[in-house]
């Protein structure tokens, strides 16, 4: 049984003179209790997965693909049945960069109430519900601007909470935060899945995936390449790319990948991580595939 | 709040000035002779001894800057000045005729900011579709229609063929007082006339503003809160979209008082603009001064007033304000 | 994620042509307008005091399309010749309300500092006023004449020119060409002649086209209140006039037909100057699509 299931799902943007291939062929599940986490550097197309779920993708987007809750297609139901039913009910979204997403002109209480409001909730819950997500309620009373930077984020948090959904997507919901309040956000979204929800945890930052994260999806260039339970991941990296991103860490070799990733507007036909990968060879010129996307992994059962 | 007000004035009260100068000087400048105006018909009979003697009375001949001292101490003690074209008080004729101007202005006003915020967000929200293509060629076919030109077609249309609303007049010629329901019938058409006239501006900006806004992360993140339609777009992406609209709303009445000039003259309504053009036709300087005067201080007493709305509605302004 | 939501769709094709048939329409009413205005003359004289007055105050037909007047004249035809009139003051004073604007502008633009902000004060505080009041006081106060109308216009028109030269040098000032040039020794006569005028003048010409139908509106409502040309001079704005009392014994095509003449050629000179704003600045692509 999954909440969630992905199946080859492709986010093309038409521009003027480009295309860009934002999101490729990808395919993911998450279950109930499951909290997975999609990684990757920013630019990579994780935004733009949470984006297409929601149906809130620009008109120049092309969107192919599958994505079922239960027997609803998200990709497919149309803008009506994404209000209704999927949007903050089934599906719920701690957006990036909180300080525009916040409506300017309106105080968080505001907000939250309006939100619990729609979802048939008592908007005197306000109070409480910021409470869960650290934010104290005379910040509630203020204006977006008014708020510093971890405050908006934790506003923003409680507005995905306040209709709780039971499958969150968090799009980069640490950001701003100091360690103390990363902590509580990330126990936060565990308890969540440990009381049946379920989260995609969409983040940058691998320490916090290591820290809550069940399974893990390295996303690179607009495709998943690697797939894979997260102690798994994190004690033996299969992909090179995970294994340069692991490296990259402070706390292990802390030495950065050599060059830069491609441009989204121009992905070359095989691997895109040949140009900066160690192991590659002639055979990288053609596309890997497998759950982990390498023609020369680094754990080779994990390609079984 | 006081600040703003302070700092409002500072800038009206030297454009009230400057205002008044400049159209003195204008006025000083015409070929118009203000003692034979005064005279009228009688100047022809009137020996010269006569004529001197109301000259020097008038002052007419004293150097620029002690006469135009004298009609500004003049206004601002409340004298007006005497009309030369309809013998009588300039506050008198202001004062008869301004409340007209006021309730065909407030009422298009309303019906202009209504229409243009309602057509404008629906337009947006459905952006591309029919009624927004359609709106929008209207919009700019209307701009480019003289708003007399818009006031003969309605009168040719709807009273002479179809012979629903008067062609003009406040009241019923057989009317002896004004009654609500008559002068209200009366004012169908000038108020639908004018108030298309000014319309497609208002829709336009507002289509396009919250067209932009629809795009904005904050309204993204509603819609994904799984807020109701009508709810994000007039309470998440107008709201945003409202506030440079209210300033705007303020520096566009002068074109909003133009119009009524026109408006106010083809269908012959008692008010300030028409009255403005038979003065202007005698070249009745005081009366035109005047009501271009405190034209401009409404104008600028409206802007002052959107822009304490502004501050109002604007949390971010209040705070500094 | 946030300049992917910038690119807007764009259903290219579709706008494409429906732009070519809006601006080739435009470009066709603008030049049969001008054309029929310029050389009606020749083509089809107009004998002013000629009166057919077995003809008087016909309604549309084939053989007179705007009807006729109360003299038995044919309407279209006296709309043309007042076109020409509307047209030629438009331009006039399109044109000195430019030098106005561009003298202001360009001294505020230039100087900087207190001149600046004492002029701009001034565009602001003309801003304030209803310009159709300011403009009737001003020919009031002249007299009913040619040059009061084209003073009238140039007078109340001048204000966004000034503040488009102004910003436009503002901005200029800051470009690093600007800096090399100075560094380079030039003059400001040079700076001003050779870098800083051909970048605004293409912007000069457009707002002055831009403004001709604004313009003609102005001349337009003078001349309708009687304030304007005197009647000799049969502009759009007299006709619709002299329309007006024959508007109430029916013969509605008097008013009707001339304003429609204004209407359509203002509309054909505002798609042109769109486009034309389209090509000079691709970033700010105009919303008119006819």
């Amino acid at each position: 049984m999954t909440l969630l299931q992905i199946d080859g799902l492709s986010v093309r943007f038409r521009l003027r003179d480009a295309v860009v291939q934002a999101v490729t062929d990808l395919t993911l599940s998450v279950r109930p209790g499951e909290l997975l986490a999609v990684v990757g550097e920013s630019g990579c197309g994780k935004s733009v997965l949470a984006h297409a779920l929601f149906g809130l993708l620009p008109r120049n987007a092309e969107v192919t693909g599958r994505a079922l809750m239960g027997e609803v297609d998200v990709l497919r139901c149309g803008e009506k049945r994404l209000a209704r039913e999927i949007r903050g009910r089934r599906l719920g979204l701690v957006p990036q960069s909180p300080a525009t997403a916040l409506t300017p002109v309106r105080t968080g209480r505001s907000l939250l109430a309006e939100t619990l409001r729609a979802h048939r909730r008592d908007p005197g819950l306000a109070d409480t519900v910021a409470a869960d997500a650290g934010l104290d309620a005379h910040a509630l009373d203020r204006y977006p601007f008014e708020l510093s930077g971890g405050m908006a984020q934790r506003l923003v948090t409680a507005l995905a909470l306040a209709s709780d959904p039971p499958l969150l997507i968090a799009d980069e919901p640490t950001t701003g935060l100091d360690r103390p309040l990363v902590d509580h956000t990330l126990d936060l979204l565990r308890r969540r899945c440990d009381n049946g929800g379920a989260v995609l945890l969409i983040t940058h930052d691998l320490a916090a995936a290591e820290r809550v994260a069940d399974t893990v999806a390295v996303m690179y260039a607009s495709r998943i390449v690697e797939h894979r339970p997260a102690p798994d991941v994190f004690a033996a990296p299969a992909h090179p790319y995970t294994a340069a991103l692991l490296d990259a860490l402070p706390d292990r070799a802390f030495t950065p990948i050599p060059g830069h990733p491609p441009m989204l507007t121009a992905l070359p036909p095989g691997c895109a991580f040949a140009a900066r990968c160690p192991r590659a060879d002639t055979a990288c010129a053609s596309r890997p595939g497998g759950p982990v996307a390498c023609h020369h992994p680094l754990v080779s059962e994990a390609v079984a | 709040m006081i600040k703003l007000i302070r700092r409002r004035l500072a800038v009206a009260v030297p454009v009230l000035f400057a205002t008044s100068v400049g159209m003195f000087l204008l006025g000083a400048s015409s070929p118009m002779d203000p003692a034979m105006q005064y005279a009228g018909a009688a100047a022809f009979t009137t020996s010269p001894e006569n004529m001197a003697e109301l000259r020097a009375n008038w002052g007419v001949d004293d150097p620029l800057p002690v006469r135009y001292l004298r009609w500004l101490g003049n206004l601002l003690q409340g004298d007006l000045g005497w009309s030369t074209t309809r013998h009588e008080d300039v506050a008198a004729v202001i004062g008869a005729r301004a409340g007209w101007t006021l309730l065909l202005i407030g009422i298009t006003l309303a019906v202009v900011l209504a229409g243009s915020l309602l057509l404008g967000t629906i337009a947006a929200y459905r952006r591309g579709g029919l009624l927004d293509r359609g709106l929008r060629a209207g919009a700019y076919a209307v701009e480019s229609m003289p708003v007399f030109w818009l006031a003969l077609a309605a009168i040719a249309v709807f009273s002479l063929a179809l012979g629903w609303f008067p062609a003009g007049g406040l009241t019923d010629v057989r009317a002896t007082g004004t009654g609500v329901g008559d002068v209200a019938h009366h004012l169908v058409l000038p108020v639908t006339v004018l108030a298309v006239s000014q319309t497609p501006w208002f829709l336009l900006f507002v289509r396009d503003s919250v067209a932009e806004s629809l795009r904005d992360d904050h309204v993204l993140a509603a819609r994904a809160r799984g807020l109701a339609g009508r709810t994000v777009l007039f309470g998440h992406a107008l709201r945003t979209a409202l506030l440079p609209f209210l300033t705007l709303v303020g520096t566009h009445l002068p074109e909003l008082v133009g119009g009524s000039v026109l408006v106010e003259t083809v269908f012959s309504l008692p008010g300030l603009g028409a009255v403005s053009v038979q003065a202007a036709l005698g070249s009745d300087f005081p009366l035109l001064a005047a009501i271009t005067l405190i034209t401009t201080a409404m104008v600028l007493t409206a802007n002052l007033a959107t822009d304490l709305a502004y501050t109002a509605a604007d949390p971010r302004v209040r705070i500094d304000g | 994620m946030a300049d992917l939501a910038l690119a807007r769709p764009r259903r290219r094709t579709l706008r494409l042509r429906s732009g070519h048939v809006g601006t080739t329409l435009a470009a066709l009413v603008l030049a049969g307008a001008v054309l029929a205005g310029l050389a009606a003359p020749l083509l089809w004289p107009l004998d002013q005091s000629a009166i057919a007055l077995d003809n008087i105050a016909q309604p549309p037909s084939l053989a007179h399309p705007g009807g006729t007047d109360d003299l038995g004249r044919d309407g279209l035809h006296r709309s043309l010749y007042g076109l020409r009139v509307s047209l030629l003051v438009g331009l006039v004073a399109a044109v000195v309300a430019t030098v106005i604007g561009g003298l202001v502008g360009g001294i505020a633009g230039l100087l900087g500092g207190w001149p600046d902000r004492l002029l701009m004060r001034v565009v602001d505080t003309i801003s304030a006023l209803p310009h159709l009041l300011l403009g009737i006081f001003i020919v009031a106060m002249l007299r009913p004449s040619l040059g009061a109308v084209i003073l009238s216009i140039a007078l109340t028109h001048w204000l966004s020119t000034a503040r488009i030269v102004r910003s436009e040098l503002l901005s200029l000032r800051t470009r690093p060409f600007i800096d090399a040039a100075i560094a380079g020794g030039a003059s400001r006569a040079r700076i001003l002649r050779r870098h800083l005028l051909p970048h605004i003048l293409p912007k000069i010409a457009l707002a002055t086209t831009l403004m001709i139908p604004h313009a003609v509106w102005h001349e337009t409502s003078l001349s309708f209140l009687g304030l304007g040309l005197p009647p000799h001079l049969a502009s759009l704005g007299n006709m619709i006039n002299d329309g007006q009392r024959s508007l109430l014994t029916g013969a509605w095509w008097a008013s009707i037909v001339p304003g429609a003449v204004i209407v359509m050629v203002t509309l054909a000179i505002a798609a042109l100057a769109a486009r034309w704003r389209d090509r000079l600045d691709p970033r700010v692509r105009a919303e008119l699509n006819l």
